[in-house]
């Protein structure tokens, strides 16, 4: 019944419905961590690995516990090439992301 | 076929406000309302069944079938959650954010002492397993423009009044359809098409000349049991009838019942200057249906096909400056519609499908005809403020609905419209397109088939969620 009586200016979704399309998706990255979980080396997708020369900041997310935790752990670093990263650790699924601010 | 019951005890109160439910006899009749019909897509024929039309011989159509759905609204949900069919349920009344009350109550809901227009509290108070459903009004109107749909292929004059109740104008159909029994059978096998069988046998069926002929006849046919009255019964059978029946102010009907007139034959015995003196045009109004001398045709109904833009968010949203944002843009979209051009809006409609289920909406009808973003929005946004979404929200749809002549005023100085731009002003009022862009991107789509170009919008700035704070809205002006 719902299926037959919606229509297309009022159902869920459409092809033609415009999306927002979120910007800095996050993008998983490989980085391995010392004996206290902290990065030390990072590698982004095609790329080699690079050497995390400091922390500049670190700060912890809990969000959302009502739909879908949201639970990341974020650093902000400095690689031995000079260049800035903000990485986040997926507290919920173990994954590391890199992410444009 | 059925003749007409004579001991009609639930009758429909005026002007599409609804039953007013005394009868328990019948077995459908079970689940029961009281609120008005409050639409997102109700459209201008609703309601309005029974104003007075001056009268156009040339136009509209004598003969009337009434279809008409019962709760419809509730009876939707039930088809859409079965499971919920032999539990006590509610539909909570729509448009309010605090002291919710019950608009529709199932059989069970109602046995266990439920009604319409109590507080949920109390509602709950009495039926502790009650099962509350948030309205849908997406959904209802979508069903609604479905059976209009549906039934337009069988006549073109149809007149809607409300959700779930149609009138169709039958003159005419006998040589196409055969027999009156015959036309609305063929009525109700359309909806077939459309609705699942529950919904469709508890639909009641009333022919009669006239659109309140119609009406009390489909009040009174039980469902499965069309009730068809020709010509020559009419006054008869409305004679039968009980005054509240009467599309009048309710006040008249309970001073009709306190003076002892229960039913439109007593009434009809009564002079017209007796009742014109007491009731002015309601009195000379009510006699004229009384005594079948009022006979209102159906007449078609147009809507205006309405524009409509919608936007979905990539997670719910339930920041007010996000969805001020979004309403926005929803706006330009819509204005820059082609099917838009050469016309001015006056009357919009917001709504949208929050997170978990259920819609929500507000809609306004604008002081002066305009295609100005700010003075759409405007009114939209303090709607917002008194009635907001209830859940966040994960798609928001905007309507224009009605439309007016193509709003040339400007001001004195105003130097943002095209004139003044064309005259060498270079401010573009803001939203607003630059012309050269605007054919780039037309140009863009005729080759591609879509905009490659994207605006930058903020979703929500100030979330501690990087993602979430901006995004790319296509950008097709």
């Amino acid at each position: 019944m719902s299926d037959s009586t919606r229509r297309p200016g009022s159902g869920r979704a459409g092809p033609h419905r415009p999306k927002l399309k979120p910007l800095g998706q996050p993008k998983a990255v490989t980085v391995r961590t010392d004996e206290h979980g902290d990065p030390v080396h990072v590698r982004l997708p095609g790329k080699t690995a690079r050497r995390v020369e400091a922390v500049r900041e670190r700060w912890r997310i809990d969000d959302e516990w009502w739909r879908e935790t949201i639970s990341r752990e974020y650093w902000s670093v400095v690689l031995d090439d000079g260049r800035m990263l903000t990485l986040y650790h997926d507290l919920s699924d173990g994954a590391w992301y890199v992410q444009r601010e | 076929m059925s003749g007409p019951r004579p001991q009609l005890q639930s009758v429909p109160t005026h002007q599409g406000r609804g039953w007013a439910q005394t009868s328990s006899a019948s077995n459908d009749e079970w689940l029961i309302t009281t609120a008005p019909d409050i639409g997102w897509a109700t459209g201008p024929g609703a309601g309005t069944a029974f104003l007075p039309t001056p009268l156009r011989p040339s136009t509209g159509s004598r003969q009337a079938l009434c279809l008409w759905l019962p709760t419809f609204e509730l009876r939707l949900e039930l088809v859409r959650s079965p499971g919920l069919d032999s539990t006590s349920v509610a539909l909570l009344s729509p448009g309010e954010s605090t002291r919710r009350t019950i608009w529709q109550v199932s059989e069970r809901a109602h046995e266990a002492g439920v009604r319409p227009g109590q507080l949920v509290s109390q509602a709950v108070s009495l039926c502790t397993s009650l099962t509350l459903l948030e309205p849908d009004p997406a959904h209802y109107d979508a069903a609604t423009d479905t059976m209009l749909e549906v039934l337009t292929e069988l006549t073109p004059i149809l007149e809607p009044a409300g959700r779930g109740r149609v009138f169709l104008g039958m003159d005419g159909l006998g040589r196409l359809f055969g027999s009156p029994p015959r036309q609305v059978d063929r009525a109700l096998r359309a909806l077939f098409r459309v609705f699942p069988a529950p919904l469709v046998a508890a639909t009641r069926a009333g022919m009669a000349p006239g659109k309140f002929g119609a009406w009390v006849a489909a009040a009174a046919a039980s469902a499965g049991e069309p009730v068809i009255i020709p010509e020559e019964r009419l006054v008869p059978f409305l004679s039968r009838c009980p005054v509240n029946v009467l599309p009048v102010e309710t006040l008249v009907v309970e001073r009709l019942e306190r003076l002892g007139i229960r039913t439109l034959g007593e009434l009809s015995r009564f002079p017209e200057p007796s009742l014109v003196a007491q009731f002015g045009e309601d009195g000379r109004n009510a006699l004229a249906w009384s005594t079948g001398r009022r006979i209102d045709p159906v007449r078609p109904w147009h809507r205006p096909r309405p524009i409509r833009a919608s936007l979905e968010f990539s997670t719910p949203v339930g920041v007010v400056e996000t969805l001020h944002g979004a309403l926005d843009r929803l706006v330009e979209r819509a204005l820059s519609r082609p099917a838009r051009r050469g016309r001015s809006v006056t009357g919009v409609r917001l709504g949208a499908h929050l997170e978990g289920g259920g819609s929500w909406f507000v809609e306004t009808v604008l002081r002066d005809p305009t295609a100005l973003r700010e003075r759409i929005a405007s009114p939209l946004r303090a709607k917002m403020a008194i009635s907001p979404p209830p859940k966040a929200v994960e798609t928001l749809l905007l309507e224009l609905t009605h439309f007016g002549a193509p709003s040339a005023q400007t001001g004195l100085f105003d130097r943002k419209d095209e004139s003044g731009r064309a005259a060498g002003g270079h401010e573009l009022a803001q939203g607003e397109v630059p012309p050269s862009l605007r054919d780039a991107v037309k140009e863009l789509k005729l080759r591609l088939g879509y905009s490659p170009l994207y605006r930058v919008v903020e979703v929500d700035p100030w979330s501690r969620i990087p993602e979430r704070r901006h995004a790319l809205l296509s950008f097709d002006p």
